[in-house]
């Protein structure tokens, strides 16, 4: 054999490991980065892609090689036009390239940011900071738990990445455990509101102090259960599996808000669907609705029961269905404090239905209208404001995100408002 | 522009439950659909992953450079003049965006004086221990190419992409991607040769070959 043979042998034999060396990605692996893009999409314009981050690079190389130049590379991606996020310290371990963290001495690991937000793994926890910008962190949990306390700042966007699973945040206190092999997350929260998307939960599913969160892949088992806000939360990791006791819908609206007569009920049905919630058996739920008569139901359920059928039709998918119990709680309960809430939710269910955009838009004006300041307030007006973006075009939403701008400066819809705002 | 229509690639082809056409998609990312956002990713990210983890050598640098990919595709994707050929327009974003990433990372390495990215551990399936082994010191040659022959020699010897294809793909001459073959294979060689531990490694794994 000659050199150039061998040679030739010794690329092509590279080669062939090469091409048989990764596998196709699996769904989860899928469902997390389809998680993740719809984010991005969503700050779209707030995080310098690729090439913008040459562009810093290449004009700098022009510039000279000083010491600006260090310091425009060694800022955090993103960072060019606010005051950097960085890790200020690690304790129990070290990160390695590309963000790995590496525990040392088995007693677990803490990150902590320079504007006080900390992370905090338990022994045995492995994950990635993949990204820090100014908008915030990326935290990928490969397997174990974290316990992260956000400082707030509605000017940043955190997340963890559990599976197939993103958990968004803004500002909170709140542990994440994701076990790859049980295919189980369990998010625990105790400050804030943390939003979590993926498969089961679909596109959004919001969180309340005081809930706990399980979802078993595997068993396409959804449990919600309650504890009392604003438990100390040193070195409290997220058990999997909290246990199912006092459960509140998923709004996590205290129950007896509501003031109309019957709207607080706590009769055996009620009990039953509370249940039903916790466990993530919505199916349950409307079969009791179908079984009873959908129509008799909306009639006789209370204010707390046509609340839990409207989360149990949406989880569900069934827009109709959770309109249809929203629109009996306006009916029945003019009064209750809660029907502002239903009309706010109106304006999600019209959102889940065809062509619903229109009427989403109207119900998001109502609620607007009669609470200014409510609840629901700045995500009415975040959300009217997507919803208007799409159907009358950027020019309208710019006044939109002017006024949201306005009104909510560092509300959640900020950084959409900020791009269009920007944008030409 | 032609497809890349080798083997690896005609792997990741996903069927898809909406059953609707590459130029029918691209119509609806350009409209801004939602729908359109899922669907793009279902049928092209497995291209886009598997391609970009051979390239870089690790799965998670392959994620994140795989929701760049889509980002630029989703900004660039109303300048498609030929919505049919959405597959080859995304394989192209891809690539450029690869190579962006290479150049960055070599820019950065050469700036701040320390050496190409490492790969901190192996995302590499192979239950061999030497078999990763040996790709872990395979990527560090790789690291010391140039990011265009890099891209190059990836697409040619671990996506089995044709010099034409390549040429499309990455909008350089067909003479150029076979310079830029030639130069990065003769280097690779070069430095397999320099190194006896690792030419006994691959030489081990052909005698193993069945003939």
């Amino acid at each position: 054999m000659t050199d150039s043979d061998r040679s030739e042998a010794r690329l092509a034999q590279w080669a062939e490991l090469w091409r048989g060396s990764v596998k196709q990605p699996a769904a989860a692996e899928l469902e997390r980065g389809l998680g993740g893009l719809r984010l991005r999409l969503l700050a779209d314009g707030a995080r310098p892609g690729l090439a913008r981050r040459m562009v810093p690079l290449a004009a700098a190389l022009v510039v000279a090689l000083g010491v600006a130049l260090f310091f425009v590379l060694r800022a955090p991606t993103g960072s060019r036009s606010r005051a950097p996020l960085a890790v200020a310290h690690v304790t129990g371990g070290k990160i390695l390239e590309a963000g790995y963290l590496a525990e040392l001495g088995g007693k677990g690991m803490e990150l902590s940011f320079n504007e006080g937000s900390r992370f905090s793994l338990t022994p045995g926890t492995r994950g990635r900071l993949r990204t820090v910008t100014a908008e915030g962190a990326r935290l990928a949990l490969d397997h174990g738990t974290a316990a992260l306390r956000i400082t707030p700042s509605h000017e940043r966007r955190w997340s963890v990445e559990a599976g197939p699973f993103v958990v968004s945040v803004t500002g909170t206190d709140f542990t994440v455990h994701w076990d790859p092999t049980s295919e189980e997350l369990g998010v625990k929260l105790r400050q804030g509101r943390v939003a979590v998307s993926g498969p089961i939960v679909g596109d959004e599913l919001v969180l309340r102090p005081g809930q706990n969160l399980r979802v078993n892949l595997a068993k396409r088992e959804t449990v919600i259960s309650e504890e009392p806000a604003d438990q100390p939360s040193e070195s409290s990791p997220a058990e999997p599996a909290p246990s199912a006791a006092a459960v509140a819908t998923p709004h996590g609206a205290p129950s007896g808000s509501a003031t109309a007569p019957g709207a607080a009920s706590a009769g055996p049905g009620m009990r039953r669907w509370r249940e039903a919630l916790a466990s993530g058996q919505w199916d349950r739920i409307l079969a009791d609705v179908e079984r009873d008569g959908v129509d008799a139901s909306l009639r006789t359920l209370s204010s707390d029961e046509l609340f839990a059928l409207a989360d149990a039709a949406r989880y569900r998918r069934r827009p109709e269905l959770a309109r249809s119990a929203l629109l009996a709680q306006r009916e029945r309960f003019p009064n209750a404090a809660r029907s502002l809430d239903a009309v706010f939710l109106l304006g999600r269910v019209e959102e889940l239905r065809a062509d619903g955009k229109q009427r989403a838009l109207r119900r998001y004006d109502e609620y607007l209208e009669r609470a200014p300041n409510g609840t629901y307030a700045a995500e009415a007006l975040g959300r009217r404001m997507i919803l208007v973006k799409e159907l009358e075009g950027r020019e309208s939403a710019r006044r939109v995100a002017v006024e949201y701008l306005t009104r909510f400066p560092k509300g959640s819809y900020a950084e959409a408002a900020h791009t269009l705002e920007r944008a030409p | 522009m032609p497809l890349p229509s080798r083997a690896p690639l005609a792997l990741v082809v996903t069927p898809t439950q909406r059953g609707v056409s590459d130029a029918e998609l691209a119509q609806a990312m350009a409209a801004g659909e939602e729908w359109a956002i899922g669907e793009a990713w279902q049928r092209f990210a497995p291209l886009v992953l598997t391609t970009a983890e051979r390239a870089l050598g690790s799965k998670s640098d392959a994620e994140d450079l795989a929701q760049e990919v889509f980002l630029r595709l989703f900004r660039k994707v109303h300048t498609l003049r030929d919505p049919a050929s959405l597959r080859s327009f995304v394989y192209s974003v891809a690539v450029r965006t690869l190579r962006s990433e290479l150049r960055y990372r070599r820019l950065k390495a050469w700036l701040t004086f320390r050496g190409p990215e490492s790969l901190p551990e192996s995302s590499h399936t192979s239950p061999d221990l030497e078999a990763r082994d040996l790709l872990k010191r395979l990527y560090s040659l790789l690291d010391r190419l140039s990011p265009r022959d890099r891209v190059v020699f990836t697409l040619r010897r671990a996506e089995s992409m044709t010099v034409g294809e390549i040429s499309a793909t990455m909008g350089i001459s067909v003479s150029t991607v076979k310079r830029s073959l030639a130069h990065a294979s003769a280097r690779l060689s070069r430095w397999i040769a320099g190194d006896p531990a690792l030419a006994e490694l691959l030489d081990r794994g052909l005698e193993r070959r069945p003939e």
